[in-house]
């Protein structure tokens, strides 16, 4: 298929060419005479075929991974839950977390359920040893255990905004600000993407609903839009509008793409404006993409071993289908993957109980993650595609006075991990408080994981810069420091 | 030097025009400048603000700036007093020996210990920068203030070779003028008509001109006829469509509350005063003082205290568990990053958590103009349209009504119940109004102080209400929001004018006289034609603050009526971005206005203006992308073709169609917007249910109105591009609709497919004939809508 798509673009690239011949000579007596054909070919002025708004760019120094996949886990996992083993948080539960860990500290639903909460909740779930190392990892997430030996834990990491759509805006954006670009399309806009018939940053949903925030957790803020990211939608059409109308089959679609393009070439030639070159190959883009993303989301070659290893139900869309078409994605040359998954809010409420409504999101979502780092593994992407796993925020080692024991949000230590694309394997960075409220070692604020990602994708966060208002903007604002612990 | 070159009279006084046009003919345009007198512009020196400015502020004042916190070795550039301080018997600048300056010692220095700026510093300064800096401080190392803080004045009009005054319509061109002679490049030549037609439009009123219009303009050979086109444009409740919409992007005007549950609010009462106030040209200074504090005005009407939802679309966070004054002080944050940005030019928002790096605004200032809008409530009142008010007239004299009947009634009167009963009715009956978010003076006012780091949790010493030094005085001992207002919209605001100009001039040009419109500080790029953008600023005060005025000198003007085609032959090197302005500019359609050519050439376009937002057909699952599910039912009959400009905003799911196209989310404050090209916008356009619908509906429009095949097609360009095909054009066009009638007439299937799509818009205007003529002539129609050029202005 590969070849039959080469062919047609080589043939549409001859046909413009053609075609622009055909309008330079009609078109002499209009003023167009002292241009030399030559140099319409030659400079520039056409070069529909092979203009591509995701053009791969240079990176500042030379990558250790070329693609991004991002779980998000959104609603604030537990840590404690999940993570980070706090044999003391479980003896002293009950009592009261000493008052200089939350003296002058602010947190969600102060006036409510969190009025002068102090009483320290211990584990809920089981905690076992995985890997070489002997990493702790809830009863909950034995998959994810499994795969210790290949991730960098940070159990450190740190946030500064406590309510779900700010925070996962300052996860995505580095800022609670809104108008500022994600950090995939601060990656697509600083290297580009290697595919040519599909988004450079796609954006995938499971769970009961969509991540607080919406758009803006995606958005492109002040860079072009074409770098926002483009949600592969679980029903229906996976990219808005992909499908032909009905009545229009693929040949018919060609013929009217033919059409259109050779009147913006005729206009392109008239006016010499290099965007309607731009707009011809958006054409010849979207025609492929309405063949490759069919094609992408079609996993009927995949093998039953490999649904298994996910856990995937055919046609049933679930975390772990989103996480299969991760792989796809990049395999065929997406640079930057982001998989939201809901609802991870734990406050002990109907729908947020540590017990069963964990157990339900755990169990979502532990089998498919191991799986695509195992997956990507097994295709010897792992080495170029870096994982990671974590949520906005995490939560409290004090319980919440719901209707069960549940925990409130948490900023201050929640851990996240990554995997492959040059991460150290077996590693975990800082280390938590007997309580795990904040970091005793080695602190992991949003800032840094934002400059240390970058780094792995050969970019310099100080570099990767956008001018607007005056000011050069980054991902990581004036902050940052590169984790030099987590590299491999 | 002469005055008495011929130029044309721009300014035509019609009967038709509104008095205030009358004014601006006898006070502006050439007439005006030309009194002032003409002075050839002096020899090339160096100018502060020019050439030295901005290599300062780049690469120095960062750490030798304003902010004192982060200034290095106490050294201060960017006041001439900084410079020329004594520290440890240095000086920076010496006035004394300017050759043994500090300052040139520095950016020559080898050694990377003294060389400045320092190796860890992201700037290097390139050899001219080095040369500028050493010439200037050799030559006294004089500073200036930031031109944007000094007063606009009108300067003379730049002397001019004849052929080039002949070219000249308006003041506008002189200064253009000037400066493509200082180039030696000449302006493009007038666009053809039917071009100059469909920009126009397209920029005054957003649609496009009809073929009727087309005709009558390319026919009209009086001297005035675009003049008189101008007008009537201008006069079209349309054009507070188009120019209303710019200033929403800049209000960050949506119709839900953001964040998390992102839920409906109704705020299209100040949407629709916006669009009402830009029809009646609402004197500038005046739209912005009711916009900041119509609500503090004596006897504030009810469109005044409407005006103030301006700084009511910020977002609102209703998620669990927040504190709801994080969230009240976040939106008064948003209220001092737009108004910086879009009456002053100027980033406030950086003043929020330090002194402002670049420019004279201290965090205490920052935060004196806080003050201003923390005592303010933020209520929603009920604001009902004329129609609501007089049929809740009508329902309070029928309520009269009653109760006098059942006062004429005594207890035991037997017809006394069903009254009562009526009455009871009636009363709940009352015609409802929608309500609008608004400003309310606060009656217990609240203190303000300054927050550490721009930090809620960490507030320092109280601040008092009051204005940036830097800035024109504003003389009250206790200054209210209403005080504030005035000041804003003050004829002594260096800012307001020129940006206002400046963001007119982007509209209609593609890109600012200052091409970071947001940003007039000393970080800002400094005005391509500074002159002008004077002038024209001096021009709108000093004509009552009338937009109308400023579009209509400008559009008029030879300047903006060039050929926007690239000139890669003499201009590809030379000015390849058009700062000279030798050519107009070509630019893809903002998104709402895609859709509404749509509209317009398949001829389904709704006149309706104003009221709750409506329901354009969208595909199933965008509103799954937010934290809730959200519904949306298309409206159907009239409201599911109504300009763009009424479509429904939601912040977390932003309507494809437009969001695809670059609309603003009304998440912040957008003063100039992006225009991409991507391949989802293609899909979009080919096959966007909407899209295909009106593909349906202007091919039935085709085979309505003409009846030979090249006639049709004749028609779809005049309708989509307001130009004749050419035999090539005809020729494409031809051979796809045969093609694909024959492909049809065999694929009837495949032919009802397409026609069936076109259920919404009823059988009216269906036209007679097979299913396979209607599906080809679809896809002609199909194509037309997606030419590049359908979707550009020329």
């Amino acid at each position: 298929m590969m070849d039959a798509l080469k062919a047609s673009q080589a043939q549409q690239a001859m046909d413009l060419q053609q075609v622009t011949r055909r309008h330079f000579f009609s078109q002499c007596s209009m003023g167009l005479g002292s241009i030399a054909l030559g140099s319409l070919l030659g400079d520039g002025l056409v070069k529909a075929a092979s203009v591509n708004p995701f053009q791969p760019g240079k990176p500042h120094f030379a990558p250790k991974a070329k693609n991004v996949i991002y779980m998000f886990m959104a609603g604030g996992p537990s840590q404690l839950e999940l993570y980070d083993w706090k044999p003391e948080l479980a003896r002293r539960t009950g009592g009261d977390i000493p008052e200089e860990f939350i003296k002058g500290k602010r947190f969600a639903f102060m006036n409510s359920s969190f009025k002068d909460q102090k009483k320290l909740l211990g584990p809920v779930k089981k905690f076992h040893q995985h890997g070489q190392g002997g990493m702790w990892f809830s009863e909950n997430i034995p998959h994810i255990g499994g795969i210790a030996d290949e991730m960098t834990m940070f159990r450190t990491c740190k946030t500064n905004l406590f309510n779900h759509a700010p925070a996962k805006l300052f996860m995505n954006t580095g800022t609670g600000v809104f108008g500022r670009p994600s950090m995939g399309s601060w990656v697509t806009y600083g290297i580009g993407s290697e595919s040519q018939s599909l988004p450079g940053f796609v954006v995938l949903h499971s769970g009961p609903r969509g991540p607080r925030g919406g758009a803006a957790n995606w958005g492109s803020g002040f860079l072009p839009t074409t770098y926002q990211g483009v949600p592969l939608r679980g029903s229906g059409d996976p990219i808005l509008n992909l499908a032909n109308p009905a009545g229009v089959n693929r040949q018919r679609q060609r013929a009217s793409i033919d059409t259109i393009n050779k009147l913006n070439l005729k206009r392109l030639v008239a006016t010499g404006d290099p965007e309607i070159n731009t707009r011809i190959a958006s054409y010849e883009m979207a025609y492929r993409m309405q063949a490759s993303a069919p094609e992408l989301i079609d996993i009927s070659g995949e093998s039953k071993a490999t649904l298994d290893l996910y856990g995937i139900e055919r046609g049933k869309p679930s975390f772990a289908n989103n996480s299969l078409l991760a792989r796809r994605l990049v395999q065929r040359g997406t640079r930057f993957v982001q998989l939201y998954h809901t609802n991870w809010d734990s406050h002990g409420g109907p729908g947020e109980t540590l017990n069963k409504d964990f157990d339900k999101v755990t169990h979502d979502v532990d089998r498919a993650s191991a799986a695509l780092v195992k997956d990507l593994k097994a295709h010897g992407m792992l080495d170029d595609t870096l994982v990671i796993w974590g949520g906005e925020f995490g939560r409290t080692p004090m319980s919440e006075a719901r209707q069960t024991a549940g925990r409130n949000h948490h900023i201050d230590a929640f851990t996240m991990w990554m995997a492959g694309g040059g991460i150290k394997p077996g590693n975990i960075v800082g280390e938590t408080d007997e309580f795990g409220f904040g970091a005793i070692d080695q602190e992991c604020h949003v800032h840094d994981l934002h400059a240390t990602v970058l780094h792995l994708l050969g970019l310099d966060h100080e570099r990767l810069t956008f001018r607007t208002q005056g000011r050069d903007y980054r991902l990581t604002d004036i902050h940052g420091k590169l984790i030099e612990d987590a590299l491999a | 030097m002469s005055l008495g070159w011929r130029i044309r009279v721009v300014f035509i006084v019609s009967p038709f025009i509104p008095l205030n046009y009358c004014r601006l003919a006898k006070t502006t345009g050439l007439a005006g400048a030309l009194a002032v007198g003409l002075v050839k512009p002096g020899a090339v020196e160096i100018d502060f603000n020019r050439d030295i400015r901005p290599v300062l502020s780049g690469n120095c004042f960062q750490c030798h700036g304003p902010d004192a916190a982060k200034r290095k070795a106490g050294l201060r550039l960017d006041t001439r007093k900084g410079a020329i301080e004594a520290r440890d018997g240095v000086r920076a600048i010496d006035p004394a020996r300017l050759a043994k300056s500090e300052l040139l010692a520095r950016i020559t220095a080898t050694d990377p210990d003294t060389r400045m700026p320092p190796p860890e510093a992201n700037s290097r300064l390139a050899p001219e920068q080095v040369k500028l800096l050493s010439a200037w401080v050799k030559a006294g190392g004089e500073y200036d203030r930031h031109w944007a803080f000094n007063q606009p004045v009108r300067r003379p009009l730049p002397g001019l070779a004849p052929e080039r005054r002949a070219w000249a319509k308006n003041a506008v061109d002189v200064f253009v003028a000037a400066k493509l002679a200082e180039a030696g490049v000449d302006p493009s030549p007038e666009a053809a008509k039917a071009t100059l037609l469909r920009r126009v439009s397209l920029d005054l009123v957003g649609l496009p001109p009809s073929p009727e219009q087309i005709a009558a303009f390319v026919n009209d050979s009086s001297a005035d006829a675009f003049e008189k086109v101008v007008d009537n444009l201008l006069q079209s409740p349309h054009y507070g469509e188009r120019w209303g919409r710019h200033w929403l992007d800049a209000a960050r005007y949506a119709d839900s509350d953001g964040y998390s549950h992102d839920a409906a609010r109704s705020m299209w009462p100040y949407r629709d005063w916006v669009i009402s106030a830009v029809n009646s040209d609402l004197s500038f200074d005046q739209f912005i003082v009711e916009q900041l504090a119509g609500d503090l005005l004596p006897d504030a009407t009810l469109a005044q205290r409407v005006a103030t939802g301006f700084h009511r679309n910020t977002q609102i966070n209703t998620e669990g568990g927040v504190d709801k004054e994080q969230f009240r002080i976040d939106s008064i944050f948003d209220r001092l990053v737009t108004t910086g940005e879009v009456m002053f030019g100027l980033t406030l928002g950086c003043a929020q958590c330090h002194e402002h790096k670049y420019d004279p605004v201290s965090q205490t200032e920052y935060y004196q103009l806080f003050a201003f809008f923390n005592n303010a409530d933020e209520p929603r009142i009920e604001a009902p349209t004329p129609v609501v008010t007089a049929r809740r007239a009508e329902h309070n004299a029928r309520v009269r009504q009653l109760e006098a009947k059942l006062k004429s009634l005594t207890k035991e009167d037997a017809g006394r119940k069903s009254v009562e009963v009526s009455l009871a009715k009636l009363k709940k009956a009352r015609p409802s109004a929608a309500t609008t978010l608004v400003m309310a003076r606060r009656k217990e006012p609240r203190t303000t102080r300054r927050f550490v780091q721009g930090d809620f949790t960490r507030p320092a010493e109280t601040v008092q209400p009051g204005t940036p030094a830097s800035l024109h005085p504003l003389a009250k001992p206790t200054p209210d929001r209403l005080d504030f207002a005035r000041w804003v919209a003050a004829r002594d605001n260096p800012l307001l004018a020129r940006v206002t100009v400046n963001r007119t001039w982007q509209h209609l040009f593609g890109r600012g006289i200052v091409e970071t419109e947001n940003d007039f500080g000393s970080q800002g790029i400094p005005p391509t034609h500074p002159k002008l953008l004077d002038w024209l600023a001096v021009e709108f005060m000093e004509n009552g603050w009338s937009l109308k005025q400023i579009h209509r000198l400008i559009v008029t003007s030879a300047t903006y009526r060039q050929a926007s085609s690239v000139r890669r032959a003499d201009l590809d090197q030379l000015d390849p971005h058009n700062r000279l302005l030798a050519r107009q500019s070509r630019f893809r359609l903002d998104a709402e206005l895609i859709r509404d050519m749509a509209l317009v050439s398949s001829g389904l376009l709704s006149a309706k203006m104003g009221g709750p937002g409506v329901f354009p057909p969208q595909p199933d699952g965008c509103m799954d992308l937010g934290q809730h599910r959200k519904t949306w039912k298309a409206s159907s009959g009239e409201d599911r073709f109504r300009r763009a400009a009424y479509t429904y905003r939601w912040r977390n799911t932003p309507h494809p169609a437009l969001k695809v196209f670059d609309a603003p989310d009304g998440l912040a404050t957008c003063t100039r917007r992006i225009r991409s090209n991507t391949p989802l916008q293609a899909l979009t356009l080919m096959n966007d249910p909407a899209f295909v619908e009106l593909s349906i509906g202007l091919a039935r429009r085709l085979m309505a109105e003409a009846e030979s095949s090249a006639n049709r097609i004749r028609l779809g360009f005049q309708l989509c591009l307001g130009r004749e095909p050419d035999a090539e054009e005809l020729r494409l066009i031809t051979e796809l609709v045969a093609g694909q009638q024959t492909e049809f007439a065999a694929q009837t299937a495949e032919a009802k497919a397409v026609v069936s799509k076109a259920s919404s818009l009823g059988q009216a205007g269906k036209p007679a004939g097979s299913d396979a003529a209607l599906a080809a002539w679809t896809m002609a129609s199909r194509v037309l809508l997606n030419l590049d050029e359908t979707i550009t202005r020329e």
